[in-house]
Formats: C-alpha cells, structure tokens, sequence
C-alpha cells in the first residue's frame, strides 16, 4: 500500500469543472424554491381511499402511487438521474405532518424574510381544498392531543420546543448502504419474503407484523419501479437525441436503471446512482430532515477500486459523477412552517456525507475517495452535501492540510468530528467495537452508526436553559408567560448565597429536563402510530429481522438527545453573580432584577449592564472560574436526564437513553427572541449564544482558549454533540505555514483536549456586509450557519446579523 | 511591567507562541504602532467611542480630567496616581495600560497553552517595548520557562546594555532582533537611539553564536529603498549565527491608539506598505543566501 503522503501526490488536485457541471450547477442555483402539489394530492386520495386500512397500509399505497405517478423527467448532461418533485428544487407538501400553517402562511410564502417559496394561485386552491380534508387528522394535532395542558403551555411559552417534530417529523438517519449496495433490492425482497413466511397470524404481534412485511413489500417494488420509470425516459430521450455522445450517455442511464432497479449495482456509476435513488426516495417518503448518506468514500470505495483497475474510469470521471450527485442533493427540497424555518435557517436539508475516519482495525481509512469527494465538494461550492471529516489522531498532515484547502474556499466545509472521543464513548455506552468505528455524522455535528441506529440521534426537544435560569431567580415565575409552571425554592431577592441560587437552579432544571422527555414521549407515540416509515425501516438494522418500523424498536442502537440552546449564557450569568453579587457585592441583588427587567434602559441599569458585561468573567476565555460554572449547572441536567428512556425501550434496540445535546442549528436565534434580559448583560429578545460556543465577541482570548474552554464541558456525556464554529478572517490563513499552524491547533483540540467538532467559517466581515447590501451579486455566498452551511443572502437579517457579530479570530 | 498577554500568535517565532508585551522601550521610534508600550511606568488609554458618559473618572480625576466638547480631556500630567483609576470605567471606555505581574502570575497564563506549544513546536515570546530593558525579574521569568522546559523568544531591539543581555543568556532559544537601519545618523533621527550600542550587542550575540534571527521593520521614509534595505541585508548575511530574516511592513493599525493615549503620531501621514513592495527585499536577501520571509 503507498504511504499517504505519496497518495495525496498521486490524487492531484482536481479543480477542472466540466461544462455539464456548470451548466447544471448554475441552473439549480437559479432555480426559485416553489411548491410542489403532487406528493400531497396523492397522499390524499389514497388516505381516503383505504381509510379501513391500518396506517402502514396507507402509507405503502401512498408512497407507491407517488411513485409510479409523480413527474418524472431527465435534464440536459445528466448523469446521475432522479428528481424530487415535479420542477427543479420544487417542495413537495406532507399534508400528513401538519396542515394547519397552509392556509395561514400561504399568502406570504413568497415574502418571508428568509427561505421564501413561490407558489401560484392553482396550487394554493388545491392546498386549500387538502388541507381541509386532513384537519384533525395530522400528526400536528395527534402528537398536540397527547400532551397534557402542562406540557402543551409550556410548549406555546416556547421554553420547550418541539414543533419541528411535530410538523416535519423524524429522519436524522442514514441507512445501510453498505447492504443496500451488496445485495441489491432484490435482496431486501428475498428477505422481507422468508420473514414473512415465518409469520404466525394467530396472535396481535404476527398480524402487526403480516401488515409491515406487506408494506415493506410493496414498498420496495414501487421503488424499483420508480427506477425502471428512470431507464424508460432515458430510452425514450436516446431516440429523440441528435448528439451520438449524449444518446451513449442516455443509453447507460437507461443500462444502470434498469440493472439497479433489482440487482446489486457491478459498477462505480451504478453504486452512486443507487445511493442516490435510495437517498431521493427516503426524501419523498418523509418530511424530516439530516436523511444522510453516512461514510461515503468506504462503501463506494470497492466499485471505485475495480472500475480503475479495470480502466473503466478515470478520477476525472469519478469527481465528474460526484459532482453531479451533490446538484442532485441540493435540488431536493422542503417547505418548514415559518415558525421551525427560524430554527434552522437556510432551508437546509443536512444531507451528511461523512469521510476520513478509521477502519474496524483502527487504521486510517481515509483513501482515494475521500480526496474525490472531497475535492468535488469543494468544486462545487453549494450547501449541500454537509461535508464531514472524522478526524483521529493519525490521520495523515496531507489530508488534513487538503481540508484546509478546501476549507479556506469559505463555504463553511467540511467540519470536523472526533474520532478520538466518539468512538471510546460509544464502546463505553455499549456499542459494539465495530460499529463504533463505523461511525458516521448526521446531518450538522450529530453522529450514529449508519443503518443500525434509531431516528434523531440529535434533535428531539429544544430546551431553552435561560428562561429556565430566570424561572429560578423568581421562584418559579415563568416572566414571559405570567406563568409558575413549578413553584420554586425562594425568591433570588431572598438567597443569601451562591448556593442557594444554585439550588433554585437545580430545583428547577430537573423539573423542566422531565417535561422535555415527557414531550418527547408524546412526540414519538404521535410519529409511531401517524407516519411510520416504510422504506426508511426496510434499510435499517434489524427492522426486517424484528417485523417493526424503527419508531416500534426495529433498530439495532436507539440513542437520542434533545438540544440545549443557551449554554454560554447559562455560565456567564452564573458568574456574574456569583462573583459581582455575592463575592465582590458590587450590586444588590435588587439592582440586578431592577436592571434586567427594564432591559438595561435608563442609567442605573445601563451601568449595571456594563459591570456585567466587563467585571464578570466569560466562558471562551480559559478561566476555570466561570467554566466550572458552567459545567456544575450542566451536570444538573445531565444527571436528570440519567433516569429516563425513549418509547423503545425493552421493545429491542440497545441503547434507548438520552444524552445531552447542544447543536442547537440556528435557534440561538429565535431562542433568544423568547428570553427576556439576562444577567450575563445580554438585551432582552437579543440571540442567545449558539452551540457550545461562546457568546458572540466575549471570547476576546484567542482561538486556543475557546478550545480550553470548551474543551472542559463533560463532552462525554454530550454524545448530541457539541458544536463549536470558529469564523476566521481570510488574512488569517494565507499560506502554508498558517495553515500547518491551524493544523496543528486542530490536533491539539482533538488528540489532547478531545473536542467533539470544528468548522470554520473563513469569510471576511466586508464580504458579509456588502452580501447584506447586494443580495444579488452574492446568490452563491455560503456561510456556515452553525452545524451546517446555508445561502447567505436567504438567511433572515436577524440571523444574518448574528453571523456578522460572531468574534472573528485574526490568527 | 506588562501590558498584554497574547495567545495563539502564529507570525512572531516557531509554532502557536503566547507573546507576552513588556512595558518600557528605550527608543522612540516615529513610526511606533505600540506606543502603550513606550513608557515604563502605567498609561491611560481612552476610547471614546464607548464611552457612555458616565463620569466615574471626573468624580476621581478633577480638574484633570473633565468633559468638554469633543468628549474627554485628560491633562494626563496632572494625575499622579494612575492606578486609582483601574476599576473606575464601568464601560473599560478609559482603562489604565500595564501590570505588575509576578513570575508565577505570568507563568499560570502560559501554561494554558502548554499542550498547543508542545504539539506545533511553540513557546513564548517576550515583546514589548524593550523586554531586556526590563528589571532583573525578566531573568528569573526566563528561568522558570526553561524549568518548565517551554521554548523562548525575546523580541529585542539590543538597545540595552551587554549586562542586561548577559544575565539572560543561557535562558533565551531565540534572538528576534530588531535591525532597523546601517546608519548612525539616520538611525539616531528616527529613533532618538545610539546605532552603535545595538551593533557592539549584535557582534557578540553572533559571536556567541546564538540563534538570531534578524527582523527588519520596513518602514516608508526611513528605509524602504532597496539601497537602504541591501545594507542591512548584507550586514545580516555577513553574521554567521543568522541565517533567518523577516521582513516586518510598516501598518497603520497604531494611529488610533496615539489618539487614545493622547500622544501625537509622527507617521501619521503615511499608508501602509502592501507584501507586493517587499518582493525585491525577499529577493534579495534569498540571493545572499538567506532564509526571508514577510512577517515571522
Ligand atoms: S523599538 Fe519598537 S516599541 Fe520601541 S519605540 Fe521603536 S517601535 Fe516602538
């Protein structure tokens, strides 16, 4: 085997972009998000159709109608073929989710300050008209129902949030490729066939489990006929076709759809275009989000090694196909109601693609791929895929430093996970060795093991910490609501220590950490029973094996988390009076709630702010004093958390516990809108700080103290992940040697400290001032968002102006 | 006395290097874009475009600091104790420059980062101002560094007496000297310093051999002319102990700070010199064999 460093030699850069490519990739960029109206229509006429029939029944109709009758077509120069909706980067509707928010934001779908969507008259009449049918009917509604009041005001107050499960569903999954590649759907149907027949029909679970391999059945041959639709267009385009060199083209679609649509895939271009095909039906089988593709340069590698070996491709070609494959993914898309679209900006769809890493030997894994795809994503520059790169103590300085290259582009890709604490973390919480290796991201920063790990490894409730920490400054009062959803311990004006206000935390935090399990639970009893996933549960680990969806305890691993949006501010406040109130006593206690509740106006409260703001100490800094803090009040939580499991548990899957979680994508926002001032100095209704980083502009240390400080959060008890976005002006790295000192910082964070994720946004403040100007000239400026990039000119200004704020760290 | 302590610095020596700034400088030199760093004793530093107007340093300093129309004045002579006024700006608009730290204070700071200098060949850099201008405690900082076996860099202009060197030789890794210019006149115009003090140090540093490496300010006016910049690559290259040389473009980034410390800036008429303008020098120095660079 060549060393590594002669193998970056021999993957020479490539940095050629092909005509096709850009014709095809320009036409996606242009192409206004629209909606799409037939998934929806055909979802519904089958529901009420087959309104006898048991849930899964309908759903496997549904899909095949969709299916077999949804538009399909080919566009010019294509070569991976498959399209999502009837145009390019149209949404389908899944009235199923949720119907409510139709008719009330139809009209302003084409005005919203960020991810606006073009719909015409006709398809707002057909909405209507489907909306109506389904109201009451949705899984909205049935997962709101089995709330209690409790929960569902504490929902409405927004101090938990779980509306993006409610409306969009699940997914946060990817599939088993590896399988799905060796043996093909035909093999899927062999074993759906010899389980079902094993099927004992005299008692409750042999029917439940007769209807699901049935599904599963159908579900598959509708999939394989969807292909065979493929390699008819194309066959019917060969004939129409002038050019001979496109009708060869046309007729190799046809050759690969055709084969695929039941056999295992015997080339590289067949591997990749059945990936796709797999990818684009989960997509139009569920309204989630973050459906990734996992660890992409090690199952495609065996097709790739034999196709060079065999000179049946070139690396050009490879990268070409691949290039191809990351338009296709961003011409997929989804429509979110307003009120999730403010917690993940950018219309993002986290489609992960996860490289580099280590083989089950713990041998470094990354290979010729790795530098194709890696390079083709950098080619392209477009948000999706989500790029990531799992990092271990020996990976290769070469690999590393052509990261940074691509990196440097300023797209915000790839991002880094560890493999160095992931992977002793999952052995410890019982996964076995090799799968722990196996490891992929999902979606941002989250990670599971693809095809044998539940739904949402990240992603359940958002907990928003600091309307919970004002809960314990006022005796359980909820200010924002006018609300005592949990009578506290006291009033702050009458603690006469630290420890009792952290007592009042701790009395509060664990009642809310319940509340967000107990909405949780409701969540996931709605989706199990209202929208189980058919094809999604085929591919994954041992749903076949047990006869039950994924949501019933179908997979292999069930570990979930919820996020927590607020954590740097959580410490900072903690600090501010621990040290200014109690130590120090700079301020009354009085002053303080004086001040916050007239957020910080008039000059009694202006000069308390700036004393919170300059005389306390700030996490990202290094100081142990506000870090511990932090990490006591966090403990807290965790700890809580311990005592409960998901719906699955005894039901099969190892696991079935919660972790903590803090990628919390772009609610740092929106979250903070709902928050009141607090006494870290932060303004009321301004963000809060995002992820595990720093609140913007106070980590005025450097980049090796944010990683001290982050790297002291119990990272392994966060397996939801732990988000760190480091913005680095582009004079920073400019040549080699800053890169190599980047480098080196990175390993530093990872192999020493064991940080859990990294990604940087190289984009100079200028450039994102004059994109806020002109949208126009910078349609294709990408900045990374938090654990995943997103179009700068469709983000809201709000969250625009938090990008722009966030410190930016000159090297 | 310190005035800053600054991590992860990846252009000033070897790897991720912590830069400690010591306060005092012998020279004045006219294009100085650290003149916090000049004096040895504490400075006043006001921005007023944070100031919030809340008048706790007139409640301290009348008369000599008072409001008037274009914001504060502080008749900065007038105000004998400048450390009453460290915590006395809520809003850090008006904060007191530099700080008595002890060796064990210093070396806490620093070892923060130990495991980034360990993985990227780092260390610490002394900086000021003039470090070896400083008093004798600056060897014993040395020497805990050392016991601590953390790689050292003194940024130094040798404007210092040869004792104020040779009580940290044994101590220093790396020499980053500041050469300015060849010629005493020129050299004594812009620097209010004696030329020949620094070469006599520079000659038995090389005869030492110790690790130097040569930092050369390129600044408009005074040496940016190939001529100017040949002399004192020559003399560079003519020392054996340097085989090293950065070239350092004069910035406008100190300006503001002149006005904060209510200092009038000398070079404040002049633009920034760009990397492009450089390419000659770089050239130049490579032909005589050494190794340049822009920046460190
Ligand atoms: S030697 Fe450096 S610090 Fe001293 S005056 Fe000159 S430029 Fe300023």
């Amino acid at each position: 085997m060549p060393k590594l460093e002669d193998k970056m030699i021999e993957i020479k850069e490539s940095k050629k972009i092909s005509k096709r490519i850009h014709t095809l990739r320009e036409k996606v960029l242009r192409a206004k998000p629209s909606v799409c109206t037939e998934r929806a229509k055909f979802y519904t006429s089958v529901y009420k159709e087959h309104e006898d029939k048991p849930v899964i029944i309908r759903r496997a109709f549904a899909l095949q109608k969709t299916l077999k009758e949804m538009t399909i077509f080919i566009d010019d120069g294509e070569l991976i073929v498959g399209n999502h909706s009837s145009q390019l980067r149209a949404a389908p509707i899944f009235p199923e989710y949720a119907v409510d928010w139709l008719p009330e934001e139809m009209d302003d779908l084409d005005k919203r300050p960020g991810d606006a969507f073009f719909i015409t008259e006709q398809h707002k009449q057909e909405l209507l008209e489907i909306a109506d049918w389904w109201k009451g009917k949705v899984l909205y509604d049935k997962g709101r129902a089995l709330m209690t009041q409790e929960l569902r005001d504490i929902h409405d107050t927004a101090i938990i949030k779980a509306t993006g499960n409610l409306t969009s569903g699940d997914a946060h999954i990817a599939v088993d490729f590896i399988k799905i590649l060796e043996t093909g759907l035909s093999g899927y149907l062999e074993e759906i066939k010899s389980y079902a027949g094993e099927v004992k029909g005299y008692n409750q679970e042999g029917i439940r489990k007769a209807q699901f391999y049935d599904a599963l059945t159908i579900g598959i041959q509708s999939m394989s006929a969807f292909i065979k639709r493929y390699a008819d267009q194309a066959k019917y385009l060969a004939k129409q076709e002038q050019d001979p060199g496109r009708t060869r083209e046309l007729e190799t679609i046809a050759d690969n759809c055709t084969h695929i649509s039941e056999k295992p895939p015997v080339n590289f271009h067949q591997a990749l275009q059945l990936t796709f095909f797999i990818q684009l039906v989960l997509q139009i089988e569920s309204n989630g989000h973050s459906v990734s593709l996992g660890r992409m340069d090690q199952y495609l590698y065996p097709f790739y090694k034999q196709d060079i070996l065999t000179g049946n491709i070139t690396d050009d070609q490879a990268v070409e196909l691949f290039e191809n494959t990351w338009i296709k993914l961003l011409s997929i898309n989804k429509i979110r109601p307003w009120a999730h679209t403010r917690f993940s900006a950018g219309g993002p769809l986290y489609q992960n693609v996860t490289i580099g890493g280590q083989t089950t030997e713990g041998m470094d894994a990354v290979n010729d791929l790795s530098y194709l795809i890696l390079d083709s994503v950098g080619n392209m520059k477009l948000t999706q895929p989500n790029l990531s790169v799992r990092f271990h103590k020996n990976i290769s300085d070469a690999f590393l430093m052509r990261c940074l290259k691509v990196i440097t582009k300023g797209f915000g890709m790839p991002a880094f996970n560890n493999d160095e604490i992931v992977i002793p973390e999952l052995i410890k919480l019982g996964v076995e060795k090799e799968d722990a290796y196996n490891y992929s991201a999902i979606g941002c920063i989250e990670i599971a093991v693809p095809g044998k790990w539940g739904y949402r490894c990240t992603g359940m409730s958002f907990l928003n910490l600091m309307r919970v920490f004002l809960a314990a400054l006022y005796d359980g009062l909820d200010t924002r609501s006018g609300k005592t959803f949990h009578k506290g311990i006291g009033h702050f004006n009458n603690f006469n220590s630290y420890e009792d206000l952290f007592k009042a935390w701790k009395h509060q935090i664990k009642y809310y950490t319940r509340k967000t399990v107990e909405i949780d639970t409701a969540v996931d009893t709605a989706l199990e029973e209202n929208v189980p996933d058919i094809l999604c549960s085929a591919f994954v680990d041992s749903c076949i094996e047990r006869g039950k969806t994924i949501k019933e305890g179908g997979s292999k691993y069930d570990f979930i988390s919820g996020l927590q949006v607020g954590i740097a501010n959580l410490g900072n406040s903690l600090a501010a009076i621990k040290k200014l109130v109690f130590e120090e006593e700079k301020l009354s206690k009085e002053d303080l709630l004086e001040a916050i509740e007239n957020d910080f106006t008039g000059e009694k409260a202006e000069r308390i702010q700036q004393m919170l703001l300059n005389f306390a100490p700030k996490y990202g800094n290094d100081n142990d004093y506000v870090d511990q803090l932090l990490v006591d009040a966090y403990m807290e939580f965790i700890n809580e958390l311990r005592h409960y499991h998901t719906t699955r548990h005894g039901k099969g899957p190892i696991g079935c516990q919660y972790y903590a979680g803090t990628s919390s994508i772009s609610a740092n926002v929106p979250s903070g809108s709902v928050v009141p001032a607090t006494p870290d100095g932060r303004k009321a209704f301004t963000p809060v700080a995002e992820g595990s980083s720093p609140t913007s502009g106070t980590d005025t240390k450097g980049p090796t103290a944010v990683f001290k400080s982050v790297s002291k959060l119990p990272t392994d008890r966060i397996m939801g992940g732990v988000l760190l976005n480091q913005k680095l002006s582009p004079a920073s790295i400019r040549n080699d040697s800053d890169k190599k000192k980047l480098i080196s910082i990175i390993r530093t964070f990872f192999a020493d400290l064991k940080g859990w994720h990294i990604q940087y946004n190289i984009v100079s403040r200028e450039t994102l001032l004059a994109a806020q100007e002109d949208p126009e000239k910078y349609r294709d400026l990408i900045v990374r968002v938090a654990g995943y990039s997103a179009f700068f000119t469709t983000l809201s200004p709000d969250t625009q102006n938090d990008i722009i704020a966030r410190t930016e760290h000159f090297l | 006395m310190i005035f800053n302590i600054q991590r992860y610095s990846i252009h000033d020596g070897e790897g991720i290097r912590t830069i400690v700034f010591f306060k005092g400088c012998p020279l004045r030199c006219k294009w100085c874009s650290n003149p916090e760093s000049q004096t040895y004793g504490l400075s006043l530093m006001y921005d007023h475009r944070i100031c919030k107007n809340f008048g706790d340093c007139i409640q301290k300093g009348k008369p000599a600091i008072k409001f008037t129309n274009e914001g504060l004045s502080i008749d900065r002579a007038n105000i004998k104790n400048k450390e009453e006024f460290r915590d006395i700006c809520l809003s850090k608009a008006l904060t007191v420059i530099g700080e008595d730290l002890s060796a064990v204070e210093l070396l806490k700071e620093i070892e923060k980062d130990k495991l980034f200098y360990q993985q990227s060949g780092g260390g610490v850099t002394l900086s000021g101002g003039e470090p070896l201008s400083q008093n004798g405690s600056v060897t014993y900082f040395l020497d805990e560094l050392k016991k601590n076996k953390i790689h050292t860099s003194v940024e130094t202009t040798l404007h210092v007496t040869w004792n104020q060197i040779k009580r940290c030789l044994g101590r220093i890794d790396c020499f980053l000297v500041d050469l300015k210019h060849t010629e005493k006149s020129k050299f004594r115009d812009y620097t209010e310093g004696d030329l020949e003090l620094v070469m006599t140090n520079l000659k038995k540093l090389n005869e030492l051999r110790e690790h130097i490496i040569i930092r050369i300010p390129v600044i408009p006016g005074f040496n940016h002319t190939l001529e100017e910049m040949k002399g004192i690559i020559n003399l560079s290259a003519s020392l054996q102990s340097v085989d090293e040389i950065h070239f350092i473009p004069y910035h406008t980034l100190g300006s503001e700070k002149y006005k904060m410390l209510g200092m009038d800036y000398p070079y404040s008429n002049h633009k920034a010199i760009s990397d492009t303008e450089l390419t000659p020098y770089l050239e130049f120095a490579k032909l005589k064999g050494l190794n340049a660079k822009i920046g460190g």
